[in-house]
């Protein structure tokens, strides 16, 4: 896994559509300015969360499909390993705890004659204190449902694993 | 069938009877037979199993899978590059963005922001 780490970008999947990255390389941020969500929606991305995107290898849209939904599970199954809590999966793509949403997944795919290369993009509500009003009832984050610290580097790192090892398992 | 025809002022009574294989025509007395190209053994239709992939042709941009449209990045009559954003299909939770393959002229745009789409879908016509 390559990993760059920026302190703030506009978005992290923007970084990485425009550079021509080998597969698995991974955009990290500490914020971003223009977090998106699915439907031009944006994505609170303030210092604390942790933001980044993975280039994904060559794949069918069928299989990019499968692909948003195990890194919904893999990210569900590493905050219940980490933080012993129970996460709720809305699928495809979003992350609840406690009724409120704690993370998403926004995967992109640019397609010319075919599908030329795609980006998935992970918004984790980590170490984020406090929510903005509008945001407050939809939203939470690790930090406020255990009251402990997250290490960002170290889930990033589990989760782009865990995906790489179910992508395997699943491909097999 | 029976069937009854005028021919030339006169009434006359067509019975046209399908066997195995074979057309038979019956006018008044005369019985015409004919061999039935047409005719499965077991009569079952077959019916087409694969459809055709909707590949992109270079004069129009198709939805690669149903969904709804986001963004139209171009104008009718735009010129644009190769690898431009034409549209952006939100699909499955995810965002599609459809590139052009070559450089060319945008010719019309059949979709709006907001309208759902069907998988193969013109969305975008070229020149």
């Amino acid at each position: 896994m390559l990993l760059k780490k920026y302190k703030s970008v506009n978005s992290t999947s923007t970084i990485a559509k425009k550079m021509d990255y080998e597969p698995w390389t991974v955009i990290w941020a500490e914020e971003q300015t223009l977090g998106r969500g699915q439907k031009s929606n944006g994505w609170f991305s303030p210092k604390g969360g942790l933001y980044f995107s993975i280039v994904l290898p060559k794949s069918t849209i069928e299989d990019l499909q499968t692909l948003t939904i195990l890194a919904s599970f893999v990210t569900a199954k590493i905050i219940k390993e980490n933080f012993k809590i129970e996460p709720f999966i809305k699928l495809p793509n979003d992350i609840f705890i406690n009724q409120k949403k704690v993370g998403g997944i926004l995967t992109e795919n640019i397609i010319g004659q075919d599908v030329k290369f795609s980006i998935m993009g992970i918004g984790l509500d980590t170490n984020i204190e406090k929510f903005p009003k509008e945001l407050e009832n939809i939203a939470t984050s690790l930090k406020i449902e255990t009251g402990k610290q997250v290490d960002n580097e170290k889930i990033l790192k589990q989760i782009v694993q865990e995906i790489k090892n179910q992508l395997k398992i699943i491909s097999e | 069938m029976k069937l009854n025809i005028n021919i030339k002022g006169k009434k006359k009574i067509i019975e046209i009877n399908e066997e195995e294989g074979k057309v038979k025509i019956k006018i008044g007395k005369k019985e015409f037979s004919f061999k039935n190209n047409n005719y499965k053994k077991e009569g079952i239709s077959v019916a087409r199993t694969n459809i055709p992939k909707n590949k992109f042709s270079k004069k129009e941009i198709k939805a690669p899978i149903a969904g709804t449209i986001t963004k139209i990045f171009v104008k009718e009559q735009q010129a644009f590059k190769k690898n431009q954003k034409i549209v952006s299909l939100s699909a499955m939770k995810m965002e599609n963005e459809i590139v052009s393959d070559f450089q060319g002229t945008v010719k019309s745009i059949l979709v709006k922001e907001g309208q759902k789409v069907k998988e193969g879908e013109i969305l975008v016509i070229l020149k």
